[in-house]
């Protein structure tokens, strides 16, 4: 790897001390009923439908048009969105502006440490995360323009891409950029016959591979959906794994269901943000 | 109006059906026949000619970008024979939160005598003029123009750094030294005109 | 109306403000911002801390690898901080390798951490030559209102604070590596080193600028101290400081030191 001559280096080989932990001799089947009981039930008392608990704020970075933060019990993100700019390297007129989404974590966010340049999968869920956003944004008001949006993800603990995609729809509304509709989104994790709302990172991660190969269910995978509220429009859909077909609809079902519970938190959320300043201005 | 009745409203949040006495205006959409909220903010109701305008003011700053019309303030920062190049930091009387690039060429700078203007006798770097937005053409800048009589040159120093005052709509005085410098100055207007100037 | 003045004529709005004795803030000058940490609210860190002073907000994380230690040095390890700017904390930022601010700051971060030997290297080595820690401790700023080194300084010294890491039994015989993650020991830090950063615009010295006040100033001064001794002073270029002046600031900075160091043992505290 070229040398970084713009940050301090460390040695060239480092290892993760946890690979020192004395070894985890459990197959991948025992860890997941570990994680999840027969009837459903995880291990931190959730129902399988059951999200996090979820803490929005809106106005937390003082140098940005508009910012949110928000916390899935661990995971935590923060985005910011900025005054519309120039388009770089663009010499022809648009009638419609742009936006640029990007999606970092934060190098201490993750079991492995995270370099700073972004990697692939960061460069595909800022991709992700553009896709989603760019249904809800009335583009045409700012015609030949970029709208910057930023989120780093500071501890992941699963779901971090729906975290950031709907956390992004409440900055882009406290920044005061038109939006057709507000966004939110949800992750979803899928093992045999076990949907997983808003898994957390070790859920996920058992959600990778197939574990119930024997019981003919190859079901597994991540499936993340984004909604625009008002016109219940699906705004983003991205799925890994195997999904058989007849379980795509009712997987669907689920994802928008849960994320119609959290509109009315960012409803909440705005809302407080709006009254809130109107105080402001009457003081 | 206290904080109590404000009518608050979130981006997608239908308002009212449209029809020919409810008209979908600022910060709202229309779609299938209703008026929808783009932002978040207060819905504010204008009456005009029997018909109500639906308006929604965001609770922040405006995210605003100039366009083909506008009086903008700008303030020159490079001038050369042909044209003088400019950051645009107001429209109206609304500041933008990031400036904008604007330029203004020797042919816009005034209305008589388009071929005699010289720029340097016009503008210098530092000064702050009132400008209109020309119809936009190129990607990157916003073409400006200073012919009428009240765009132009609002504050300038002096060579010395001192403030000048206008003494002509062609020269201004140093207000310490009096020596006078040529600009293309403009005919300040009481405000209440000038936002009809806006409207328009 | 002020608005529109500040933006057209930022120089002479704030020199109208200086001259009435006090900043756009309502701070006086020689007043500073409050400070707040939080400390290990990541837990996928070894360390972690957020130190707000003001409205700039650096959240520290401190990641702990093993590593072989270096020829020169067989029996120290390694403590690599980095000053992460990205353009999320403002809009005078954009995507992209680390800007010149960012750099200078991870610079400064560094030769204070090593000015102050807060921090003795040779007890991050495990075995001489063999096995040693790497304790990546990156800066991330989550918000940019000025004064950055010294909140970067706060968030630092916390985090470092917090490390807990694991005991390691190391077999040199066979370069058998066990880690005890159980148990685990806190780092041992002599002393907490802070810094506090003036801004000097016209004649006048103010503390702990915001954005705009490093942006209008003429020259920046940071001060960096451990105890009561100055581990080091920063003034790159600008307008010239007069003895009293930078007298006075040592001496405001000294005063603010060990609030500083009240505060960030306070947080320690309620975190036990």
């Amino acid at each position: 790897m070229p040398i970084d001559h713009k940050r301090i280096n460390g040695p060239e080989i480092t290892i993760p001390y946890q690979l020192f932990d004395k070894l985890n001799t459990k197959s991948g089947k025992s860890q997941f009923k570990d994680f999840v009981k027969s009837n459903g039930v995880r291990i931190d008392g959730r129902s399988a439908n059951d999200h996090r608990k979820i803490f929005l704020k809106t106005g937390v970075v003082s140098q940005a048009k508009g910012s949110a933060y928000i916390e899935l019990d661990k995971t935590k993100v923060i985005v910011s969105v900025f005054n519309p700019r120039e388009i770089p390297n663009k010499s022809e007129y648009s009638s419609k502006g742009e936006i640029y989404c990007e999606f970092k974590y934060a190098p201490f966010s993750c079991h492995k440490r995270r370099l700073h340049q972004q990697d692939p999968e960061e460069l595909q869920y800022s991709a992700i995360m553009k896709q989603a956003l760019e249904s809800a944004v009335s583009r045409h008001e700012f015609p030949n323009f970029q709208v910057d949006i930023y989120a780093l993800v500071l501890h992941n603990d699963g779901a971090a891409l729906s975290a950031a995609i709907t956390v992004a729809g409440v900055a882009l509304a406290h920044a005061g950029i038109p939006m057709y509709d507000l966004i939110t989104s949800v992750t979803l994790a899928v093992q045999g016959e076990f949907v997983l709302v808003d898994p957390n990172l070790e859920e996920e991660r058992l959600c990778q591979v197939p574990l119930f190969k024997d019981e003919q269910n190859t079901n597994h995978g991540i499936v993340v959906l984004s909604m625009l509220a008002t016109h219940e429009q699906v705004s983003q859909f991205y799925q890994t794994g195997n999904l058989a077909m007849d379980n795509l609809t009712s997987a669907i079902e689920t994802l928008t269901n849960a994320a119609k519970d959290i509109v009315v938190l960012v409803k909440k959320c705005l809302v407080r943000h709006v009254i809130k300043s109107a105080r402001n201005v009457e003081d | 109006m206290s904080s109590e009745d404000l009518l608050v409203c979130l981006p997608g949040q239908r308002l009212c059906l449209s029809d020919h006495t409810h008209v979908s205006g600022q910060g709202t959409y229309e779609r299938q026949g209703y008026i929808y909220s783009t932002l978040a903010g207060t819905v504010d109701i204008v009456d005009k000619d029997n018909v109500k305008i639906i308006e929604v003011h965001t609770s922040g700053k405006q995210t605003l970008v100039p366009s083909q019309g506008d009086i903008v303030t700008a303030q020159i920062h490079t001038i050369t024979q042909q044209f003088c190049k400019c950051h645009i930091k107001c429209i109206g009387d609304k500041v933008l939160g990031r400036h904008y690039r604007g330029i203004l060429r020797r042919e816009d700078v005034r209305v008589t005598e388009k071929d005699r203007v010289e720029i340097y006798k016009s503008f210098r770097p530092g000064d702050v003029i009132l400008a209109r937005v020309l119809p936009i053409t190129e990607a990157h800048t916003y073409q400006l123009s200073t012919a009428e009589n009240e765009l132009g040159v609002v504050t300038a120093h002096s060579e010395h750094g001192h403030l000048m005052v206008p003494i002509s709509w062609t020269e201004m005085q140093c207000s310490k030294t009096f020596v006078k410098e040529a600009r293309k100055v403009a005919k300040v207007v009481p405000e209440s005109v000038q936002q009809g100037l806006n409207e328009n | 109306m002020s608005e529109q003045y500040k933006i057209l004529h930022p120089v002479k709005y704030y020199r109208d403000y200086l001259a009435h004795n006090i900043r756009p803030d309502g701070r006086e000058f020689d007043k500073y911002r409050p400070i707040v940490v939080n400390l290990g609210s990541i837990s996928t860190a070894d360390g972690s801390a957020i130190a707000k002073v003001g409205r700039t907000t650096v959240v520290c994380g401190i990641k702990a690898e093993l590593c072989q230690s270096k020829a020169e040095a067989a029996n120290e390890g390694f403590l690599i901080p980095n000053v992460e700017l990205p353009p999320l904390c403002s809009s005078k930022f954009r995507p992209g390798p680390p800007t010149e601010q960012a750099q200078v700051a991870t610079q400064l971060v560094a030769d204070i951490l090593k000015n102050s030997e807060c921090l003795d290297l040779k007890s991050l080595c495990i075995f001489p030559d063999k096995l040693a820690w790497c304790l990546f401790a990156d800066l991330i700023c989550l918000d940019l209102d000025g004064s950055l080194i010294d909140a970067c300084m706060i968030a630092l010294m916390a985090a470092l604070k917090s490390v807990r890491l694991p005991v390691i039994d190391y077999d040199p015989a066979l370069d058998n590596k066990q880690a005890n993650l159980e148990h685990r020991k806190p780092l041992n830090i002599t002393n907490i080193p802070s810094s506090t950063t003036f801004a000097k615009f016209d004649d006048k010295i103010v503390m702990d600028p915001t954005v705009d006040e490093e942006d209008l100033s003429t020259a920046l001064i940071t001060i960096a101290l451990r105890k009561n001794e100055l581990c080091f002073v920063h003034k790159p270029g600008g307008a010239s400081v007069t003895d009293e002046q930078l007298l006075k600031c040592i001496d405001e900075s000294q005063k603010r030191a060990i609030v500083i160091e009240g505060i960030v043992e306070t947080a320690l505290r309620s975190l036990q």
